[in-house]
């Protein structure tokens, strides 16, 4: 189980751009974070698995203090939190095979990895990852040759490597087309069910929340401002988080 | 069993091409159709065996004996690059992934070993000597800027000395003597002195006829400015037209067109291949020493490199205006004025203010072939070892180019934003607008009207060409092949360019680590080591302000004329160019990967080794390959100021007039050159 109580984020120019938020996350949930741009989805993200160093407030993940671990046991931390990337964040000139053997890094010691060796055992997990998404006919491919909706698959693989327990995605599919969009939340959803990773996620598009997401919170402006089930978001929740001029709009 | 039902050809391939790899090397990695592999082992193979024969030819270099006979050890590596190829493509038959990293090294080694040889460096001199360049790098950290006198006797006051006499003055005790400006600032910058009344103070009765009258007489560094200001001007006029008859797209509408084309392509390229300051001694025989024939020289060459660039943004517009416009039933002048010129405006004058950054460099320079500005002050002062005021020189030139550097990039920046100054509500009344272009005008115009007469442009001179001019041009068109002429500039060539390679090397070795300490990302974004980023691009642009002929000066003072000096010259201008260089690449990388790794929970080295040196690989490859095309056309002049290599044979078969044997040169470096660009450019192509 996650927990986040009373968390807070101050930007050093000022930006408050978290302020007091709480909430829980159960062991296998998928969880949305909504809210319009600048309310601060990424921020909470990042600062799960401490990308962002919080300003107050305490997180932890299973009894163990994320937000007191020190920078070697934050490593450690960091190897079961997969996270996944509205951008994917790949290695354009790398192959596909090291932007997913890259995910193995937390477990692998430094000097060989850094020699790009790494053991039968990691590369036969890594075209294991890619068969789960369907590319390991491009493992050798650079990673700038495939199209958005593949390359966002590369980085659910490499975050799959880490063997996570839990995955955040932040907005994995603002850059792509819709139906390309449904294509890699099923991914999402195929792992959060057959596998149980629990999986927080930000989405920009209500009906992408009601169709996958199990439970879901909104920020506004930094604040938490809902939290319950996907369906209990209505046309008054809506207004509340999104303005009153903001008129639903779908995709597919 | 299914192993016996492998068609034949699978087993075979392998061994076959392996035997054709080691009969003739690349043949098997092309007959497994990778056809680029072969092609470079085959020609980088030619290349390395001849260099070794010439090597041991021309310099007995790495000679071993084996019994009676002597052969170079070079041919050890030579054969394991052979060997290397083979495994090669056994191993691109075996389907396995083959490494080229075997083959780079035994390449690299013999290459090094050349270069190392021909450029003649002894590294024991750069320690023997250090006494000696210590003293001349005290004397350039205190230049001659001010004289102290001291019962009538003059000599220089530096830093230690001025700090006692403000002190003195201060406390109010007696200085030991007066301290003033020396006159040497006043060379550099320039004096008021009484000169005959000028033509139009006469005219304008503000003057009598023959009286004399104050006047600033510009010093060699105002006279260095007025050329650059003066070659960019005129340059960017004459480019103009050339460029429309270099654009393809206009060019190919027109009748004949295409010949017209293809002439002026080619003669731009070969005189852009020219260095200025080779233009240099070309044009002092035509013209004859002084600030103009610098300007000449300066001219020559920026118009070629103008029109070039200004011919490919006409061919790069955007052709929707083109079309809207003659839509409306315009004629074809009316097109040009109203969808073409505005096109081509902002490019331009972009690509003028580059030029002119480019000329002042250059500027700097040219008078150690055409004698004029502030290249011709450190030729005369370095003859005479007074080195204070070399130094003065050196620190006046490294604030103008600094200057000139931030000015023209400002401005280049500016024109590329080209944002809308003023709101629509906020337009200035047309009576001011009016005035402050007219103002400009006439600033521009007043500034053009000084240079002109700063740089002594005489029409005249250009018109009465000196008596040997006509003698070169004829020398210039039958050039001598003779074997031994050959021999001598195919030989300095090669010195050369190894030169270039070398120097490029040991920047790039001295400039990696120093990249990252001058990358704002990395450095510049904690309080302290913030000075850290200050300090260390502060240096990169001093460095990088001076040219390497300025640097030959004090590397022969330390290790003696000849290539090595040349080397160690480029070396200095390589670490700053390539220095800068690698440091905004590695400002230019996308921190997404970074971000993502951390994620994984990798460590810092890991986070480097996976996310960063992927990305600055190609890059700086690429950055490696460009500065080694530069230092090449580099190499071929600073052998004018000492630094050995084809300069040398240049200057001297011009000072001995032999105009036909320096034709010889001018066409090798014309080709070589021409060959470095179109390969670096081609490798630069590939890496991205
Ligand atoms: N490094 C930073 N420094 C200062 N302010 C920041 C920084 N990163 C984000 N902010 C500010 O913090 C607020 C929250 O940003 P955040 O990126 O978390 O929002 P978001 O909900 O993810 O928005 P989007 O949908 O645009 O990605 C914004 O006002 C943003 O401008
Ligand atoms: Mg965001």
């Amino acid at each position: 189980m996650l927990k986040v109580e009373n968390l807070s984020k101050t930007y050093p120019n000022g930006t408050q751009a978290l302020k007091n938020v709480s909430f829980e996350v159960k062991e296998g949930e998928f969880l949305a974070v909504i809210g319009l741009s600048g309310s601060g989805k990424s921020t909470l993200l990042r600062c799960i698995n401490r990308l962002i160093e919080p300003t107050s407030g305490k997180i932890t993940w299973d009894d163990e203090d994320i937000t007191a671990a020190s920078s070697s046991e934050i490593r450690k931390i960091r190897r079961k939190i997969g996270m996944v990337f509205q951008q994917f964040n790949l290695v354009k000139r790398s192959s596909v095979l090291t932007n997913v053997l890259s995910g193995r890094l937390g477990y692998v010691d430094t000097l060989t990895s850094s020699l790009h060796l790494f053991s039968a055992a990691d590369h036969q997990r890594a075209m294991d990852s890619l068969d789960q998404v369907g590319l390991t006919d491009k493992a050798h491919v650079r990673a700038d040759s495939l199209s958005g909706g593949q390359q966002q698959r590369v980085g659910i693989a490499r975050a799959l490597m880490q063997e996570p327990r839990l995955i955040l995605a932040d907005e994995p599919v603002a850059s792509l087309d819709p139906v390309l969009a449904h294509s890699i939340l099923k991914y999402l959803e195929q792992l959060n069910k057959e596998r149980g990773i629990t999986v927080l996620c930000s989405l920009h598009f209500l009906d992408l929340v009601h169709r996958y997401a199990t439970s879901a919170i909104a920020l506004k402006d930094g604040e938490m401002v809902f939290q319950g089930l996907p369906k209990q978001i209505d046309d008054a929740q809506f207004k509340a988080i999104y303005g009153q001029e903001a008129e639903r709009v779908s995709v597919i | 069993m299914a192993n016996s039902l492998i068609p034949p050809q699978n087993l075979e391939s392998p061994i076959l091409a392996t035997v054709s790899s080691l009969i003739i090397p690349g043949l098997g990695q092309a007959l497994q159709k990778k056809y680029q592999r072969g092609i470079f082992i085959l020609t980088f193979g030619i290349i390395l065996a001849s260099l070794i024969y010439w090597s041991t030819a021309t310099l007995k270099l790495g000679l071993i004996s084996l019994g009676t006979i002597q052969v170079s050890w070079l041919w050890i590596p030579f054969g394991l690059y052979w060997l290397w190829n083979v495994l090669d493509a056994n191993a691109i038959g075996m389907k396995k992934t083959p490494g080229i990293l075997a083959g780079i090294i035994f390449a690299f080694i013999i290459i090094y070993v050349i270069a190392w040889n021909v450029t003649e460096v002894k590294l024991y001199r750069l320690v023997e000597r250090f006494n000696d360049a210590r003293m001349v790098s005290v004397k350039l950290l205190n230049p001659d800027i001010f004289t102290i006198s001291i019962n009538g006797e003059d000599s220089i006051c530096d830093w230690g000395c001025l700090y006692t006499y403000l002190e003195d003055k201060i406390s109010g005790h007696q200085p030991a003597g007066v301290v003033r400006i020396s006159d040497n600032v006043f060379d550099i910058f320039g004096r008021i002195k009484p000169q005959p009344a000028p033509g139009w103070r006469v005219s304008l009765g503000l003057a009598a006829e023959g009286s004399r009258v104050d006047t600033f007489v510009a010093g060699t560094l105002v006279e260095t400015i007025a050329m650059g200001l003066m070659a960019t001007l005129l340059s960017t006029l004459f480019a103009i037209p050339i460029s429309f008859l270099a654009a393809q797209n206009i060019m190919s509408r027109v009748p004949g067109g295409a010949i017209v084309y293809y002439i002026v392509r080619t003669l731009l390229n070969i005189v852009r291949a020219i260095d200025t300051i080779v233009w240099g001694l070309i044009v002092i025989v035509w013209v004859g020493l002084g600030n103009f024939a610098g300007v000449i020289a300066l001219t020559i060459h920026s118009i070629a490199a103008l029109a070039k660039l200004f011919s490919e943004e006409i061919e790069h517009i955007d052709n929707g205006p083109v079309e809207a416009i003659s839509a409306t039933g315009a004629n074809q002048i009316q097109t040009i004025s109203h969808a073409v010129i505005p096109q081509i405006i902002p490019a331009f004058l972009s690509y003028s203010l580059l030029r002119w950054d480019i000329n002042m460099r250059s500027a700097t320079v040219i008078g150690f072939v055409a004698g004029g500005g502030i290249g011709f002050f450190v030729v005369e002062t370095t003859r005479q070892g007074a080195y204070e005021q070399y130094a003065t020189a050196l620190w006046a030139i490294a604030i103008v180019i600094i200057l000139v550097d931030y000015i023209s990039a400002r401005w280049r920046e500016n024109i590329v934003a080209d944002q809308p100054k003023e709101s629509v509500d906020k337009v200035q009344k047309p009576i001011i607008r009016t005035l402050k272009v007219a103002f400009y005008v006439l600033l521009g115009l007043i500034i053009a009207v000084y240079c002109w007469n700063v740089t002594e442009i005489s029409i005249r001179s250009m018109l009465s060409p000196g008596k040997n001019f006509s003698r070169l041009l004829m020398d210039f068109i039958h050039i001598d092949l003779t074997a031994n002429v050959r021999m001598v500039v195919l030989q300095q060539m090669i010195v050369t360019v190894f030169q270039a390679m070398l120097a490029t090397t040991i920047g790039a070795i001295i400039a990696l680590p120093f990249s990252f300490l001058a990358a704002k990302n990395l450095t510049g974004t904690r309080k302290y080591s913030i000075w850290i980023y200050y300090a260390a691009r502060a240096i990169l642009n001093i460095l990088r302000s001076i040219e390497a002929l300025l640097y030959v000066v004090i590397f022969i003072f330390w290790v003696g004329i000849g290539p090595f000096a040349g080397m160690l010259a480029l070396a200095v201008t390589s670490f700053a160019l390539i220095g800068k260089l690698f440091s905004e690449s590695i400002e230019n990388i996308d921190p997404g990967p970074i971000e993502a790794i951390n994620a994984t929970g990798a460590s810092r080295v890991q986070m480097i080794v996976f996310a960063i040196l992927p990305q600055i690989t190609p890059p700086f490859i690429s950055y490696l390959i460009y500065q080694w095309d530069i230092n090449v056309r580099m190499a071929t002049i600073i052998g004018f100021a000492g630094g050995g290599g084809i300069g040398l044979t240049l200057t001297t078969y011009f000072g001995m007039l032999q105009y036909h044997k320096a034709g010889t040169v001018v066409a090798v470096i014309v080709v070589v050159v021409a060959i470095m660009d179109f390969a670096s450019a081609k490798l630069r192509h590939m890496l991205i």
